[in-house]
């Protein structure tokens, strides 16, 4: 589950021109760690509910990667 | 006399006496107000307005192209100033003065999305950007955070609110600390879009106390955001606004239901199928509006609950909001059309918690570039000629597009 969200979070860093990250840590910043503008954090949340059928912004809005991980278990 | 801007990221402080001194300085206006530095767009408005000469705010985030598209040649440095007029003023009671001597002659031109993708001009009075202004003493301990792009009409709002009740405003829309700012200046009011608390919000650390207005606007009404906006700001109130580029702002709201105040009844009307209708009198002067018997059709569709309340249900016209901007699907549409090996696309709205939609974008391949490879040059090119908000975030490669009887292309 880990490996698919890096490779979803890679996907939206090509489409913004940034380059991979090789891992993620979960006290990582999806603002400030990962560089996600509202624009990018959208895609992600449109992308992990495609993929998980989970939309992780629903009730409440999320900023690390343990927090989004925990919402997809 | 107090502060007027507070700009941290660009290390500005300027006063109230501050700003009287550039604005005395500043000797001519080219009519255009373009420039990065939103302190340089306040003094600008308020010199144009003190002089009663015409301006036109141009979006800060206007491509080449939609600047050529107006009419307005680019880099605007070749543009000369025309007039050579001093304002030599002593006060800001004396500014005041100068504005509403020279008001009548003044005009701000803003642009909003247009359906053609050509941006509309809609030419505001003063008397329309502040309908909604609250002067009086009990403001004057006010202190605004500026939290839009200073070329967007919710920005000149907040300008005049402050401005009339010469408050502080300390710049926050492009901030990396925003907790900071708020408790060191003790901010009292804040106006943003439903995207930038949703932003901001889960990255201050603590409540902030000193809030006691908070205000959203631009975007469908959100019940959730308002309970997290609670959790922070314990002691602001909270409101949405209606407003547009088009109108200005109109209404504020009572808890999800948007208030027609008494004095607007004969003004404001609903068509048979629920949309939300403006007189002419409400409006500001443009060109652009096309009008039906002197009511302007909003293209909102609201559920009237009676007593002049209303609820916002949806928008008629095809136009996406983005965090508060509007995109043309058609405009994205054309533009990932011109790439070579793309045979046709279709643009639609994808709902989401962040930012109420993003674009995604189904593609009809033309070639035999592989899907990774197009997707990349759609992206460069798409990034080079329009504003980040209107790339869509989601592209999927499809071998056709559902299309209506009537050829139209299915877009929900």
């Amino acid at each position: 589950m880990k490996e698919r969200l890096l490779s979803i979070i890679n996907e939206i860093r090509g489409n913004n021109n940034q380059s991979a990250i090789a891992e993620l840590r979960p006290e990582m910043s999806l603002r400030t760690d990962i560089g996600f503008d509202s624009l990018s954090l959208a895609a992600l949340t449109v992308m992990i509910e495609d993929e998980f059928d989970v939309d992780v912004f629903e009730d409440g809005i999320v900023d690390s990667i343990e927090q989004i991980l925990k919402k997809l278990e | 006399m107090g502060l007027f801007w507070i700009d941290e990221g660009r290390g500005i402080t300027k006063s109230y006496v501050d700003v009287i001194q550039d604005l005395n300085q500043m000797t001519g206006s080219s009519g255009y107000i373009y420039t990065e530095d939103p302190y340089r767009v306040q003094a600008e408005i308020l010199y144009s307005l003190a002089s009663g000469q015409e301006a036109i705010l141009l979006d800060s985030d206007f491509s080449v192209q939609e600047l050529q598209s107006i009419g307005v040649d680019y880099p605007l440095t070749q543009i000369r100033k025309t007039e050579n007029q001093s304002l030599r003023i002593g006060s800001w009671e004396e500014l005041l003065g100068r504005i509403e001597e020279k008001k009548s002659t003044w005009r701000l031109s803003i642009y909003t999305s247009g359906t053609t993708g050509r941006p509309k001009k809609v030419v505001h009075t003063l008397d329309s950007l502040t309908r909604n202004v609250k002067v009086s003493e009990k403001f004057s301990d006010n202190v605004w955070a500026y939290a839009y792009n200073s070329t967007h009409i919710a920005g000149v709002q907040v300008l005049f609110q402050a401005f009339y009740n010469r408050n502080p405003m300390v710049y926050v829309f492009s901030s990396s600390d925003i907790y900071q700012e708020l408790v060191k200046y003790e901010v009292t009011h804040i106006s943003a879009t439903p995207t930038f608390y949703r932003m901001v919000l889960p990255t201050l650390p603590a409540k902030v106390t000193t809030v006691r207005g908070a205000t959203f606007g631009g975007e469908k009404f959100d019940p959730s955001l308002t309970g997290k906006i609670a959790q922070v700001f314990p002691n602001a109130k909270i409101r949405n606004i209606y407003a547009s580029t088009e109108i200005g702002s109109l209404f504020t709201s009572d808890g999800d239901a948007f208030v027609i105040p008494k004095s607007l009844w004969d003004k404001v009307r609903f068509s048979e199928d629920e949309e939300l209708l403006v007189h002419k009198d409400l409006l500001p002067q443009s060109s652009d509006f096309s009008l039906k018997d002197d009511w302007y059709y909003t293209g909102d569709i609201i559920e009237s609950i009676g007593d002049g309340r209303f609820k916002f249900v949806s928008r008629k016209s095809e136009m996406i909001n983005i965090g508060g901007y509007k995109v043309n699907p058609h405009e994205v549409e054309e533009a990932i059309k011109r790439v070579s090996g793309v045979k046709d696309a279709i643009v639609k709205p994808r709902i989401n918690n962040i930012t109420g939609n993003i674009l995604m974008a189904e593609i009809v391949r033309g070639g035999s570039l592989e899907d990774k490879e197009l997707k990349a040059i759609i992206l460069q090119e798409l990034n080079a000629s329009l504003q980040s908000w209107k790339v869509p975030r989601i592209i999927k490669f499809v071998e056709s597009i559902d299309q209506t009887r009537t050829g139209k292309k299915v877009r929900s």
